[in-house]
């Protein structure tokens, strides 16, 4: 029972890991030109 | 003492040495990682300074000058104008070539009108006494309103000088070199009157490049201040001129060159290296020993590695109490890892050598030589390093490809590259040559296997050589084309520095590809062993079922389970479901189990044809080659691996897109999910009808 668990956790790190890595979009960082950057 | 932390930005052209500058600041304390939200690498380090200083080294993208034509040009400019980011740099250290200074000065002057703290870093000082150069220090420092350092990255000479000067950086003049109003007196007039508290510099490079920065609406300073492109372009040029004008008086006097002292031994060798003939010539001999010593020296490492991951898989095995976990970390996870270790030694040797060219300058001049023929077919003599490094793998390789200014030839390069026979594709040919192939010797002396193989490899090349040429014509993106490299100096390798970039590019693969590898195994063996109904479920009880006329032995009996488990499993219904559309190719569900599996990665083909083959999770090619040569088509009764199928196969994974990374890593590098799927269309269907047509000829 406590094989199948830690396998079956592992699979869900397996299978989180792949869909962060290519579907989940990261938030993307505002345009430094549009808002106040203070770049001066 | 609290300890001070500052931000170091390393600047320069290409070839300058600035890498080398960087390791020897920051020896091995260094870090590799992407720029948020785009995918140029950046590379930091540390260093411990005098005075409890503790400087933060950022090696920036090699550039010429502040007019951005790639995203590696156009990162630099964004990080030096964006003061709130956490990079942002307390003092530059803009490393030039003592025998390049007047080209390597006009970045220096940009740089120094952002009124930044720049240290100018003259580098490769140890060969100014042959060159016959002289420099008068002090008056340069004047002129230039700076520190100079002058060092020998290579020797290890004047670093701690330098340290010393970025100690003291806050000493550094803020004063910049040229006064940009001199561009046009009149525009920047208005310019500095609409916005008073800005530097005048920095609203130009607003105006002039495709920049985020300045608390401004970008488009209010455009929309009002921006002229025609062809008024634009003449004022970047006069600004170009000024800046030269400067740098001209300021050299006449600081630099002297002795021609009777320096040596044309450079130009002699350039003459050989990039002859329209000899060239070529060169070139291959080099190609030719690069990849027989890749080949003859990384299998001793490789089969170490492939034989202790068995024996491991093995050891788990028998060692850790029976069950799933156990089950999933041998012959999942184990194999996994292995997987990912196995192809180290090819992509370190590739690399070693790769570094070689490139530290000793010979890269440089095989990219000029290219460019000529690479034009022809849409592609850039910069094309050339991507498809060299798609021989160890396309990853990297489409990653090399950022240094290409122009976005059609990089957009191209990026799809034709994973036609090259990369490293992942050697086992599937070398167990389906020694297949189909007989071991039987051509004139005498040509190993028909060998030859096969170095066919395959002469085929990727040529198809990705074929298909730029098309798509060159297909696709509608204009661009200005231009071709700029820099003939470095001649120089022998520092093995520091080759050895930084092969342990990074070896970590790379490792930690970046490597993951993907390891959780979509992960998945695989999941999906090969569940399954859904009671064909897998009771696969014991059908097997003694279907042979209670002749009981097996307990082997046979154990071979049996598993194939009926891998037949049901839901990686063996997928391969059942698309049977009748690989059937015209001369293959069956177990090929199509192991086509679909090695999507994840080409390598994989092998240990799924294991594992479906009931030879257990030992990747033992002997066994795995018996199985697949005895292995009978039932509505044919032929051998599923004849001559026209194993073509096929071949010919299939020459062409096919089977890498899911890859696909990732264009997708990362277009920023779009277009060019991966067309590439993916592209190739895929290529490679079904050339199958085709190569099963449906010779069957």
């Amino acid at each position: 029972m406590v094989q199948e668990i830690i396998a079956f956790i592992i699979l869900l790190v397996a299978v989180a890991f792949l869909i962060r890595k290519y579907f989940w979009k990261s938030k993307k960082k505002g345009n430094c030109g549009e808002n106040d950057c203070g770049c001066h | 003492m609290s300890i001070q932390n500052i931000n170091v930005a390393l600047i320069g052209n290409p070839n300058t040495g600035k890498t080398s500058v960087f390791n020897q600041l920051t020896g091995l304390n260094q870090q590799v990682g992407n720029y948020p939200g785009i995918t140029v690498e950046k590379k930091m380090g540390f260093c411990k300074l005098p005075n409890n200083i503790k400087a933060n080294i950022l090696d920036l993208p090699g550039t010429y000058s502040l007019n951005a034509s790639s995203i590696d040009e156009n990162m630099v400019i964004e990080l030096l104008l964006n003061k709130n980011d956490k990079l942002y740099p307390d003092v530059a250290l803009v490393v030039t070539d003592v025998e390049n200074l007047k080209r390597n000065l006009l970045l220096y002057t940009q740089i120094k009108d952002l009124e930044i703290p720049t240290i100018l870093v003259i580098n490769m000082a140890d060969r100014m006494e042959s060159k016959g150069i002289s420099l008068d220090i002090p008056y340069l420092e004047e002129h230039l309103k700076t520190k100079i350092a002058l060092i020998s990255s290579r020797k290890g000479h004047g670093i701690e000088e330098l340290k010393n000067l970025i100690v003291d950086y806050k000493n550094i003049p803020n004063e910049p070199c040229l006064n940009a109003s001199i561009i046009d007196p009149e525009y920047f007039k208005s310019l500095q009157h609409a916005f008073p508290n800005q530097l005048l510099y920095k609203l130009w490079l607003v105006i002039t490049q495709d920049v985020n920065f300045l608390n401004l609406d970008r488009n209010e300073v455009r929309s009002t201040f921006t002229k025609s492109h062809s008024e634009l372009k003449r004022l970047q040029q006069k600004e170009t001129i000024k800046r030269y004008q400067f740098i001209n008086d300021v050299l006449k006097e600081g630099l002297k060159v002795d021609h009777t002292v320096a040596t044309d031994f450079r130009a002699k060798l350039d003459r050989i290296l990039t002859h329209k003939v000899w060239g070529y010539v060169v070139f291959f001999a080099i190609l030719f020993i690069i990849f027989q010593a890749i080949f003859q020296w990384a299998t001793i490492p490789m089969d170490f590695i492939d034989s202790t991951f068995a024996s491991l898989s093995a050891l788990a095995a028998e060692r850790l109490p029976s069950g799933i976990l156990t089950d999933l970390i041998s012959q999942g996870i184990i194999p996994g890892i292995g997987g990912i270790l196995i192809f180290i030694p090819q992509i370190a040797f590739l690399f070693l050598f790769i570094s070689i060219l490139e530290e000793s300058g010979y890269m440089s001049r095989v990219v000029f030589l290219m460019d000529k023929i690479m034009r022809k077919f849409g592609l850039s003599g910069k094309s050339v390093v991507p498809l060299i490094s798609g021989t160890a793998c396309a990853i990297p390789a489409i990653m090399a490809t950022r240094n290409i200014e122009n976005w059609k030839e990089r957009l191209i390069t990026i799809l034709v590259t994973p036609f090259t026979t990369c490293s992942a594709r050697l086992p599937v040919y070398a167990i389906i040559i020694s297949l189909v192939i007989p071991d039987e010797r051509l004139f005498g002396f040509l190993n028909m296997q060998g030859l096969t193989l170095m066919l395959l490899y002469l085929l990727g090349f040529g198809t990705a050589i074929l298909s730029a040429y098309i798509l060159n014509k297909i696709l509608k993106i204009k661009n200005k084309t231009y071709f700029v490299v820099e003939m470095p100096s001649y120089k022998t390798p520092l093995f520091k520095n080759v050895a930084i970039n092969v342990v990074e590019k070896t970590k790379a693969f490792v930690f970046g590809a490597g993951k993907i590898i390891l959780a979509i195994s992960v998945v695989l063996w999941f999906l090969a062993s569940y399954g859904p109904g009671k064909n897998f479920n009771e696969a014991e009880a059908i097997v003694i079922e279907r042979h209670k006329d002749k009981p097996l032995d307990d082997f046979e009996f154990e071979e049996a389970v598993a194939s009926q488990k891998i037949e049901n499993s839901y990686i063996g219904l997928m391969g059942k479901t698309i049977e009748p559309i690989i059937s015209p190719l001369g293959y069956d569900w177990k090929i199509g189990i192991a086509i679909i599996s090695s999507f994840a990665a080409r390598e994989v083909f092998v240990g799924t044809l294991a594992t479906i083959y009931s030879v257990g999770g030992t990747d033992n090619e002997a066994t795995i080659k018996s199985k697949m040569q005895e292995e009978i088509n039932p509505q044919t009764g032929e051998k599923i691996f004849n001559f026209a199928s194993g073509i096929s196969l071949l010919l299939f994974y020459a062409f096919a897109l089977q890498c899911a990374s890859t696909l990732a890593i264009t997708k990362k590098e277009t920023n779009s999910w277009k060019w991966p799927m067309i590439q993916l269309v592209l190739m895929s269907g290529f490679a079904y009808i050339t199958a085709l047509l190569a099963y449906q000829l010779l069957k």
